[in-house]
């Protein structure tokens, strides 16, 4: 019932802007990434490019000068704030420093006068959302009952590398008697112990991505809250909580967590997208090892699981939109020689070949990239005796580690952060855990290392403003809103 | 825990180290205290590039006719040789000045015959050079290859080099050469680049060309004229559209491409009929009615149209992938626009002409 209603309202909401947009086309762009994928960063880059002019010779309307101008208007939502593109594009240029973490949910909207290739004047508009990466984890929660999260929430946890992070949850979860009578204070040990456990998965050794809730790594104004307060149990009966228990309780609130929280969420950022672009930090589960990698590829399944793709049709458009194109990009690729670009492509293509085979049975088109929205290295060809290394010139951030060297965030090294197999199976090879990551070797020993680097000296353009150096994110923004730009 | 992964680990490299040198080693005996040398690489193309050769040229057996040709002329030219061997000797038996100038005379005519020889030769290696260049873009699209994509576009830039009017856009290419952009989007790069200008004359060069046959022959009394006109425009309008696109074949070069179009015209021809020929048709039919002379005329225009068309798929050193192919509609219907008001005509060409000027220049 509930679901029929939900439907119900995205109809109406669909049917009233398509008439809207009918004269005005606007786009929605779904900018999908897990935390730490870089979504903010695309999106200032995505920005700056169009509205200062970037050097984007792919983007065919761009290129041909067919954009007359491109500027930020007042987003349509006054409820949500402002993505706050002068400070980051400031702290880029002028600090170098990349954007800190996403902690709430930001809009903003890009208009496009441009002249289409039959001469016409024409506007389009383009709507994009920044959010913390954290809380897209919590859209497969839709579908699924307290019993099926708990249970598959505890399955996780006794696997390695996770069962030793969940150590202390697991004695404390112990103790608890589900159909006992409920208390509060249990509750709050539970959830607190169970945040605790999430966050070290999610610590940069470990690199773990399958994690819901996301309100729980990152509450937002929700902290502390009644929604926020419960964890899975360790169920062993069927059927219906006896009323009181602890298990009703629990049930209770992953129940308002769901409705308070994770519906307005799905329905009012992604239930209406048109595009949608998936960033992908798959270099930062490469990095530590082959389980970090499998969850990433659990994860990356069940949230694109979510989302509606397939052909455009006047029914869709009328009444449920529908993503038509999806561009899976594996960021931060200028931490790699472009000469490992396509493997690191084809490790995309492999981690995601379930979801892109529906998609493209629905009839919606899918492109895989390997982008670097900002291009903080150069490459360079190390000699080292008789090898030869392709490598990456950057100054790595302050702290970061490699072969026993600790960098201060000054100095410019050349990195060679180890070969990507050319077939994608050796890394997700499930029984040989072929290599070793950070997650159980020590920064000297691990066979990949990919090191975080600053952000690059920007230089002034003619026209006076910073130049990004950018990796295909012309052809990201060609392939996906280019059509519209004809 | 043994060692499982069979790749190249890790590694870094401090730039303020001592034992590491940034650039090229000067000195061989550097080498030896700095056992670290960094390269940076600020282009792409610093990388080597490769060509493959072509992988077509399969093994033939003796080719008999060729042989043969080759034989007699080989023959006729040892005859002339001959001939005016004894021409010079004869002339200088009768008078030394007479003799020296026919000695001159053929010198002159021997240098120019070579001259020409390889101009010819140029030309028809132009011509395939254009050829496989646009079967290798094909191939490139469909394979998406960083490098061979660069050395096409320098291929397509090399070919260019000698049109003035494209220095704008070769310079933009030149400055994208560096960037990392994939295969297929790099050619479509320097087509939209480099072959927009060209793609806009070669039109006009075909409507107007359409256009002219088509009034020439409403208006002609003589069918035998007709035919000649006909035929005479078409060649110069090949004529025309290689040279815009830099192919510049000589005499023999110009034979083949003519065959070259008329075979590709002979493959296409159907495809077109189902695209739009039938609705030309009818327009000629709807024509015919009104006057069999005109036509006549609207469907002479046609064939040139399609010549022109065909011409420049051949001759176009990189396939429609990123433009608009121009079609047989839009050209038509611009020639019966054009059709007994060709002033307006002029100068709705020149203001497209200005705006894409305009276009350029932004």
């Amino acid at each position: 019932m509930d679901e029929l209603i939900e439907q119900i309202r995205l109809a109406t909401q669909a049917l009233a802007e398509f008439s809207v947009h009918l004269f005005n086309p606007t786009i929605r762009l779904g900018v999908t990434g897990l935390s730490h994928a870089g979504k903010t960063v695309f999106i200032t880059a995505l920005v700056h490019g169009l509205v200062r002019g970037g050097r984007f010779p792919v983007l065919e309307a761009m290129a041909t000068g067919r954009i007359a101008r491109a500027y930020l208007a007042p987003q349509p939502d006054d409820a949500v704030s402002r993505f706050d593109y002068d400070n980051y594009i400031d702290a880029l240029a002028a600090k170098r420093l990349w954007p800190a973490s996403t902690r709430q949910i930001s809009e903003l909207r890009v208009v496009v006068d441009y002249q289409s290739l039959n001469g016409y004047q024409r506007t389009l508009t383009l709507d994009i959302v920044d959010y913390p990466g954290e809380w897209l984890l919590d859209l497969p929660l839709l579908t699924k009952s307290y019993e099926e999260w708990a249970s598959e929430s505890l399955r996780l946890s006794r696997q390695l590398p996770r069962a030793d992070l969940a150590k202390h949850w697991h004695q404390h979860l112990a103790t608890l008697d589900p159909n006992a009578p409920e208390k509060e204070q249990e509750a709050l040990t539970a959830a607190r112990l169970f945040t605790e456990y999430l966050k070290a998965c999610r610590a940069k050794n470990y690199a773990m991505s399958l994690l819901p809730p996301g309100r729980f790594l990152m509450p937002g104004e929700l902290a502390n809250t009644p929604a926020l307060t419960f964890a899975p149990l360790d169920l062993s009966t069927e059927g219906p909580p006896p009323p009181g228990s602890l298990w009703a309780m629990m049930r209770r609130r992953y129940e308002s967590y769901r409705t308070v929280v994770v519906r307005p969420f799905f329905r009012d950022h992604f239930a209406r997208l048109d595009r949608q672009i998936v960033l992908v930090d798959a270099l930062a589960a490469i990095n530590a090892g082959p389980d970090a990698l499998l969850d990433l590829q659990h994860a990356l399944d069940q949230v694109l699981d979510c989302f509606q793709m397939g052909r455009r049709t006047l029914l869709s458009a009328l009444l449920r939109p529908r993503i038509d194109r999806i561009l899976l990009a594996a960021t931060k690729a200028d931490h790699l020689h472009h000469t490992s670009h396509d493997r690191l492509e084809t490790i995309l293509k492999r981690l995601t070949q379930n979801s892109t085979a529906k998609a493209e049975l629905a009839g919606a088109q899918v492109d895989v990239i390997a982008l670097a929205a900002v291009r903080a290295t150069r490459e360079a060809m190390v000699r080292q005796g008789r090898q030869q290394l392709p490598c990456v010139l950057g100054v790595p951030v302050a702290g970061e580690t490699i072969a026993g060297e600790i960098f201060d965030g000054e100095t410019e090294a050349a990195i060679f952060p180890g070969d990507l197999p050319e077939d994608p199976d050796e890394l997700l090879d499930t029984e040989k855990k072929s290599f070793r990551g950070l997650s159980t070797m020590s920064s000297q020993n691990a066979d990949f290392r990919f090191l975080r680097v600053r952000p690059p000296f920007l230089e002034l353009t003619d026209s006076g403003v910073f130049a990004l150096p950018h990796i295909r994110l012309d052809r990201a923004l060609q392939f996906l809103i280019g059509d519209w730009l004809e | 825990m043994n060692k499982t992964w069979r790749h190249r680990p890790p590694a870094v490299f401090r730039l303020d180290d001592d034992h590491v040198i940034v650039g090229l080693a000067k000195q061989a005996g550097g080498s030896s205290r700095h056992p670290v040398q960094v390269k940076p690489e600020p282009d792409f193309d610093t990388l080597a590039i490769t060509v493959q050769e072509s992988a077509r040229s399969l093994p033939r057996g003796v080719r008999w006719g060729t042989l043969f040709w080759c034989a007699l002329v080989g023959l006729i030219l040892l005859a002339v040789g001959v001939r005016v061997t004894d021409l010079i000797v004869d002339l200088f038996a009768r008078n030394k000045e007479l003799g020296g100038l026919a000695l001159a005379l053929a010198i002159l005519a021997t240098v120019s015959a070579a001259v020409i020889a390889v101009r010819e030769t140029t030309g028809l290696m132009r011509l395939a050079a254009v050829e496989k260049l646009r079967q290798r873009a094909v191939d490139m699209i469909a394979r998406d290859d960083r490098v061979e994509a660069r050395t096409l576009v320098q291929e397509l830039l090399d070919l260019t080099r000698r049109m003035p009017h494209l220095a704008r856009s070769r310079a933009n290419l030149e400055g994208h050469l560096g960037d990392i952009i994939d295969g297929a989007d790099m050619l479509r790069l320097a087509e939209r680049e480099l072959m927009t200008p060209l793609d806009q004359q070669a039109r006009a060069l075909v409507s107007a060309a359409a256009t002219r046959v088509s009034v020439v022959t409403a208006l002609n009394p003589r069918a035998v004229i007709d035919v000649l006109f006909v035929l005479a425009s078409a060649l110069i309008l090949v004529r025309r559209l290689a040279f815009l696109y830099g192919v510049r074949p000589g005499t023999l070069g110009f034979g083949r491409l003519v065959r070259l179009v008329v075979v590709h015209l002979a493959m296409t021809g159907g495809l077109a009929a189902s695209d739009n020929l039938i609705q030309q048709m009818l327009g000629h039919g709807i024509a015919a009615k009104l006057s069999a002379r005109l036509g006549e005329g609207v469907l002479n225009g046609l064939l040139t149209a399609r010549f022109g068309l065909a011409t420049i798929d051949v001759i176009r050193p990189v396939p429609f992938a990123a433009l608009p192919r121009p079609t047989l509609r839009d050209l038509m219907s611009e020639v019966l626009r054009g059709f007994g008001d060709g002033e307006e005509r002029q100068r709705s060409a020149e203001s497209g002409d200005h705006r894409s000027s305009i276009e350029r220049a932004t």
